[in-house]
């Protein structure tokens, strides 16, 4: 009886050991992304992520735009099985409704008389198009993960933590971006140039007095009766990691697509009125092309940040550790999926655009630690380079 | 009160742009789309499963953009659209243990949650949920609360949410006389969001009592066991007949006629969900 319970367990009991894959991906999560990322020399396997991606490589990604009735501007992207959609609304925001609007004009008046030399003419338009842009909120970008996108987040809540800073990330990079152009925003009105006729007419008629009638003769300058007030939403629809990404390319297509009405200052009305004609709506212009690519990097030793001692001085610390042999084995991962980042501290945003085939740096943010060197970033600037081209070829198909 | 956890526009508030063509014309009847279908033709339903890897059950849903729609878009000339299409997105989180302060249930609790984004319709919807969009999500609940069997899921709860991403309208824009407030666009997209979400539970393979619970103008409809879960009946219906020479009275016209609609929602549904299962099938 015993030797037959015991030649009966002796199979059963590898079995009882091994586990399946998906079993032993949620149990031992680290070190399952380890076994792939490190597999055994014998093996001869190359170094493989647990999703079947090499550590440089990005998700399949696809675009489709203006596909939204009521947007003047949408685009649907998705990033593997992340799915970010934006709506682009456009509305209006007359000069009437701004508080300090009177008070901003006079004196951005006397700084340009003041200042008046042409090579700083440029600098003042620049910083006049950045305090339209930013202190009237002309941009109004906001994501919701509200959306059932992932367990936890409960779709009745006020926004998490994460979609907040989400939405200040996409709101600081427009702004550093300098992406949408504050004179596509900013509507116009010539006000009339009288005759010296009709005018002395209007003079007799309405008894104005004589200053108004002196600067007859100059033609008035046109002034700016309102700004388009864009209104950027981005519904999370499906999370499975780097929603930012995402939500920036979404963005970035919604705006290529976007589209606003011709719009004029109509004084019978007292209100700004738009043509509801195709051939007379314009499209942004936008400054450049930014693309974002996110990275993590994931470590060996999962603690060892935890154990190791912060020496101030790291080109010392570094020293310290080729001597020792003690080199934490890292991988950088680009474009991380859900499983991955949770398994990850440290994170490496990347914005780069080009202009003119030379690979300019809009953006670079690294948090939470300390592995990745100078080098590694010079690297990680190529591949978002590369990443680039490939983005470009995607957003200019949709 | 200023919303600090999102990113506002400027405080003096902003206007939606006004089209000089609209106050020329008054109304803009003359350009008012007309319906091309006969009164019991359905519009084709675009319907997929499983899109959203990280939810038990998901579902998309798209109604075909009407002729006017779609020949607007093929051509463009206005940027004031003469009709929408519905669009959403539906998922479901659960079974999952219900918390632990939450006390006890033996039955599933259902939630569900409806909401419009803020582009989905002709107005600006804010972020938070307002009144039509809670209003909807009960009669959702309602609607799926009979198709489920609770009592297999004890302590346990089911989230629902639907995410109207285009909604249809819930009347002409213009002012033509013979509008009314009510917004009948409500209607239709409560129905869509049955439909999605019943596709949602049967991929999430929560055991309905009918995996087939289908909606149709007002009227959530279970197939197999000829019950009506959900009635939602909104004005004057006396006048109501769906063909010539009909001798039932309104009430029951519409309802028939919500009923065979029902009916035809379903074999999309079912497809939609026998294609998915084979999907699942294949790569288990």
């Amino acid at each position: 009886m015993a030797s037959s319970s015991a030649s009966t367990a002796a199979p059963a009991a590898p079995n009882s050991l091994s586990l399946p894959p998906s079993q032993f991906a949620r149990l031992q999560p680290h070190a399952y992304l380890l076994a792939h990322l490190s597999p055994p020399s014998s093996s001869n396997q190359p170094s493989i992520r647990a999703n079947g991606r090499a550590p440089s490589q990005f998700r399949v990604t696809s675009a489709n735009a203006g596909s939204l009735t009521h947007t003047n501007g949408s685009a649907v992207v998705r990033l593997g099985d992340t799915t970010a959609v934006c709506g682009v609304r456009a509305e209006i925001l007359h000069t009437d409704d701004i508080a300090s609007w009177s008070v901003s004009q006079s004196t951005n008046a006397n700084k340009r008389r003041r200042i008046g030399e042409s090579e700083k003419e440029t600098e003042a338009k620049d910083e006049e198009d950045r305090a339209h842009i930013e202190d009237l909120n002309l941009l109004v970008p906001n994501i919701s993960l509200s959306t059932g996108c992932a367990p936890g987040f409960i779709p009745s809540a006020p926004p998490s933590a994460l979609a907040q800073s989400l939405s200040h990330q996409i709101l600081s990079l427009l702004h550093t971006s300098r992406l949408v152009q504050a004179e596509d925003l900013r509507i116009w009105y010539q006000p009339p140039n009288l005759g010296p006729e009709e005018a002395q007419q209007h003079n007799d008629e309405e008894q104005m007095d004589l200053d108004a009638g002196a600067n007859e003769e100059e033609t008035k300058p046109a002034e700016i009766k309102a700004f388009w007030v864009l209104y950027i939403d981005i519904m999370l629809i499906s999370l499975a990691g780097n929603p930012f990404d995402a939500a920036w390319a979404s963005v970035l297509a919604a705006l290529r697509d976007t589209k606003l009405p011709k719009a004029w200052w109509d004084v019978d009305n007292e209100s700004i009125l738009c043509s509801d004609d195709v051939k007379e709506s314009q499209k942004l212009s936008l400054r450049g092309l930014p693309i974002s690519s996110s990275f993590c990097v994931f470590e060996a030793d999962a603690a060892a940040g935890w154990r190791a001692v912060v020496i101030p001085d790291a080109e010392e610390q570094k020293v310290q550790d080729s001597k020792h042999g003690s080199q934490q084995q890292k991988w950088i991962l680009a474009d991380p999926d859900g499983y991955e980042e949770g398994l990850v501290q440290e994170r490496v945003y990347l914005v780069v655009d080009k202009e003119e085939g030379k690979t300019v740096i809009v953006k670079m943010e690294k948090l939470g630690g300390w592995t990745v060197d100078s080098e590694d970033l010079r690297q990680l600037v190529d591949i978002s380079a590369q990443r680039w081209d490939e983005m470009k070829r995607i957003l200019d198909q949709c | 009160m200023n919303d600090r956890r999102r990113v506002n526009g400027p405080p003096g508030g902003t206007r939606p742009p006004v089209y000089a063509s609209l106050l020329q014309s008054g109304t803009g009847a003359d350009t008012r789309a007309q319906r091309q279908r006969q009164p019991s033709d359905l519009r084709k339903i675009f319907l997929k499963t499983g899109l959203i890897p990280s939810a038990s059950g998901s579902s998309y849903l798209e109604f075909e953009p009407s002729a006017s729609l779609a020949a607007a878009r093929s051509n463009p000339k206005s940027l004031i659209p003469p009709s929408s299409a519905l669009k959403l997105a539906c998922t479901v989180h659960g079974p999952k243990p219900l918390p632990r302060s939450a006390p006890f249930s033996p039955n599933l609790v259902l939630t569900t949650h409806v909401k419009y984004a803020p582009f989905a319709a002709r107005r600006r919807k804010g972020h938070v949920r307002d009144s039509s969009e809670r209003d909807l999500g009960v009669h959702l609940e309602t609607a799926l609360r009979g198709a489920i069997i609770a009592e297999r899921w004890p302590k346990s709860g089911l989230d629902i949410t639907v995410t109207i991403l285009e909604a249809e309208d819930d009347r002409w824009w213009g002012d033509v006389p013979d509008s009314h407030d009510a917004s009948w666009g409500m209607m239709n997209v409560l129905a869509g969001c049955i439909s999605a979400a019943s596709a949602a539970i049967a991929d999430a393979h929560i055991d309905s009592e009918h995996r087939s619970i289908v909606s149709a103008c007002v009227v959530a409809y279970m197939p197999a066991r000829d019950e009506i879960t959900e009635l939602w009946l909104k004005g004057d219906s006396s006048k109501v007949s769906t063909a010539d020479g009909d001798q039932r009275s309104g009430h029951e016209a519409l309802i028939d006629g919500a009923v065979d609609a029902a009916r035809g929602a379903h074999t999309v549904l079912a497809e939609a969900v026998r294609e998915s299962l084979q999907k699942t099938l294949g790569q288990s």
